[in-house]
């Protein structure tokens, strides 16, 4: 997938520090507009449907982040270590970008334990890889409960757990973020990296829902 | 509409990968917004694979950077991401028979 291998940080991206002048600026403005006008003249897009596509990837690419190094710890045991082990330097391994100045660290889902992440000072979250919080995620109600009550709060997001599953909660901070590795699905067996992290979802990751099983109708 | 970021767009990797800050895109102007919607739209409509328009960016990308960028020291005024990948979505839309090619 990767040509090469000897970043283990990720670069900060030369595009951040892009400069335009106001006529260059101008120049591309008038390019695309043509090329969108002539688009949408030929009937094969339009605006709206232009708007909603960057939305969607506005708020769906930074989950997907979380979902590949989910897919990779579950297929590559080797990689799975090193995840736990150290996991800024594993989810920079994959080539990710924007994950400077935040320590990450995953904790893992057994059928013995499961963890679940809140930021109970503010709304500490793991943008690079979780990419924009859920607005529960911020809401004071979450934020107290869950480290009161985690049992209850799971109970309301649909994951009931027997007593005989240890919950941990873990409080983010701006120095430190969690990343929840969920259970790997039964059924899943067999399935290539890629149909994997379809899978994974968000809230998984948040640790407030568990995976269904493969086949299993939720 | 439950539409999901294509995997394969999302993932893209290296000097490829979408410019990002915390994880979320970034966009400088509005036109870069609307570079990245026509060409993840005119894909997710079949017009043409990914893969395509992106060994397009690539190309556009390497011939910037033999073109004396420097990759460590980048010039914040030479053309930048979105230029490239604009050029590689006007290709890809000439070869595809979509719009005829740029003349600008």
């Amino acid at each position: 997938m990767s040509e090469h291998h000897h970043h283990h940080d990720a670069p900060p991206s030369p595009y951040l520090e892009k400069r335009r002048s106001g006529v260059e600026t101008a120049e591309l403005e008038a390019r695309v507009k043509k090329m969108e006008s002539l688009l949408v003249d030929r009937g094969l897009v339009t605006t709206a449907a232009l708007d909603r596509m960057v939305e969607i990837y506005e708020h769906d690419l930074g989950p997907l982040n979380g979902a590949r190094v989910v897919a990779r710890a579950w297929s590559d045991p080797a990689y799975k270590a090193r995840l736990l082990d150290d996991a800024t330097a594993a989810i920079a391994e994959l080539g990710m970008s924007g994950l400077q100045g935040e320590h990450m660290v995953v904790v893992e889902n057994t059928p013995q334990v499961h963890n679940v992440v809140v930021c109970t000072l503010c709304s500490c979250y793991p943008w690079p890889v979780l990419g924009l919080p859920p607005s529960w995620y911020k809401d004071a109600p979450y934020r107290s409960r869950v480290v009161i009550d985690p049992r209850s709060v799971l109970a309301e997001f649909g994951t009931e757990l027997g007593p005989e599953v240890e919950v941990r909660v873990w409080d983010s901070s701006a120095e430190i973020r969690y990343l929840v590795l969920p259970e790997r699905p039964p059924g899943s067996e067999g399935l290539d990296e890629e149909a994997l992290a379809a899978l994974v979802t968000r809230d998984a990751m948040i640790g407030v829902t568990r995976l269904p099983a493969l086949g299993a109708t939720p | 509409m439950s539409v999901r970021a294509r995997p394969e767009i999302a993932v893209m990797e290296r000097d490829c990968a979408l410019p990002r800050k915390s994880g979320e895109l970034v966009f400088h102007d509005d036109w870069e917004r609307r570079a990245f919607a026509i060409a993840v739209t005119l894909c997710e409509q079949g017009r043409y694979d990914w893969e395509q328009f992106r060994q397009h960016l690539i190309a556009e990308i390497a011939a910037s950077a033999s073109a004396g960028g420097d990759p460590a020291a980048p010039d914040p005024h030479a053309p930048g991401y979105y230029e490239h990948w604009l050029a590689a979505l006007e290709k890809v839309l000439a070869e595809s028979g979509i719009l005829p090619a740029a003349n600008s």
